[in-house]
C-alpha cells in the first residue's frame, strides 16, 4: 500500500525563515538535519521511501487556472492557510499503522503536521 | 529544474460522476500524460484518494495526536500531482494549464528544492 505524506510547515515559521540570513536559516536547519538523515536512512534500508521532494517556499508558487480557453496565472499558493505544504513523500507501507509510525518521526510533525493519504493505484 | 504541480479540485464534483464519466476523465489525463511524456516534461505523478481517507498527525509535548481528515479543510482539496522537468516556472505553468483539472479547479506550481527517494 502506498501513502502520500504531505509535510506541512506553519505559515508563520516560513515567514520567519524568509527574514533570516542564509547563515541563520542554515543554523536552524542544521539542528533537524541529523533527524531527517536518520529517518531517510532507515526508510531507505527497509525500502519504504518511493519518492520524496522538498518544495521552495509558498511565496515562490504560481497558481494556474484554465477558463474558457484562457490561462490565468496568479502569484502565490492556491490557498493561504495556517499550515502550508513544504514537502511530499510517498511511503511504501504494509498498512496505515506503519505509515503513522513513520509520519510520527518526520521532524515537521512537532511544529506543524503530516497528512497521510492512500494513493489510487490503477 | 523540477516543479511540483499540485492539482486542487472540488471533490463533490468527482463524487457526483458516474463510473463511465470517471473513465472519460481518466482518458483526458492519460492523453495529457502521453503528450507531456513525449515532450519529456513529466517525471512523475500520483492520484491521491479522497480527503475522507486522510489521516493527519501532529506531535505536541511528545504526545502523538492522530485525527481523521486532512490538515486543513478546503472547498477544493488536493487530489493529485505531477512532477514536471522544465527550464522555467513559466513553462511549467504552460503545462499545468493543460492538466484536465485546470479547467474547473486550480493547479499550484511550486519549485522543488530537494529531490530524494527511489523513483
Amino acid at each position: 500500500m502506498k501513502y502520500a505524506a504531505l509535510l506541512t510547515n506553519l505559515a508563520e515559521d516560513v515567514e520567519t525563515w524568509e527574514k533570516m540570513s542564509a547563515e541563520e536559516a542554515q543554523a536552524v536547519r542544521a539542528e533537524e538535519v541529523p533527524k531527517w538523515e536518520a529517518l531517510f536512512g532507515e526508510l531507505g534500508s527497509i525500502g519504504a521511501l518511493a519518492f520524496g521532494v522538498e518544495l521552495d517556499n509558498p511565496s515562490t508558487a504560481k497558481t494556474v487556472r484554465a477558463r474558457d480557453g484562457q490561462t490565468i496565472v496568479t502569484d502565490g499558493p492556491f490557498a493561504e492557510t495556517k499550515e502550508q505544504i513544504g514537502g511530499v513523500l510517498v511511503l511504501q507501507c504494509e498498512d496505515l499503522d506503519q505509515a503513522i509510525l513513520i509520519a510520527a518521526r518526520v521532524p515537521v510533525v512537532h511544529r506543524a503536521s503530516v497528512e497521510l493519504r492512500p494513493l489510487v493505484e490503477r | 529544474m523540477q516543479y511540483l504541480a499540485m492539482i486542487y479540485g472540488d471533490a463533490t464534483r468527482w463524487e457526483s460522476l458516474s463510473a463511465e464519466e470517471r473513465e472519460d476523465v481518466y482518458k483526458t489525463y492519460y492523453a495529457f500524460s502521453e503528450e507531456a511524456q513525449k515532450a519529456g516534461v513529466i517525471v512523475g505523478g500520483e492520484e491521491l484518494d479522497s480527503t475522507a481517507t486522510a489521516t493527519t498527525l501532529r506531535v505536541r509535548d511528545n504526545e502523538t495526536l492522530v485525527t481523521d481528515g486532512p490538515y486543513t479543510e478546503l472547498k477544493e482539496a488536493l487530489g493529485g500531482y505531477f512532477v514536471f522537468e522544465c527550464p522555467t516556472i513559466d513553462e511549467a505553468c504552460d503545462w499545468a494549464a493543460k492538466i484536465p483539472g485546470a479547467t474547473h479547479g486550480a493547479i499550484e506550481v511550486r519549485p522543488i528544492s530537494v529531490k530524494g527517494g527511489a523513483s
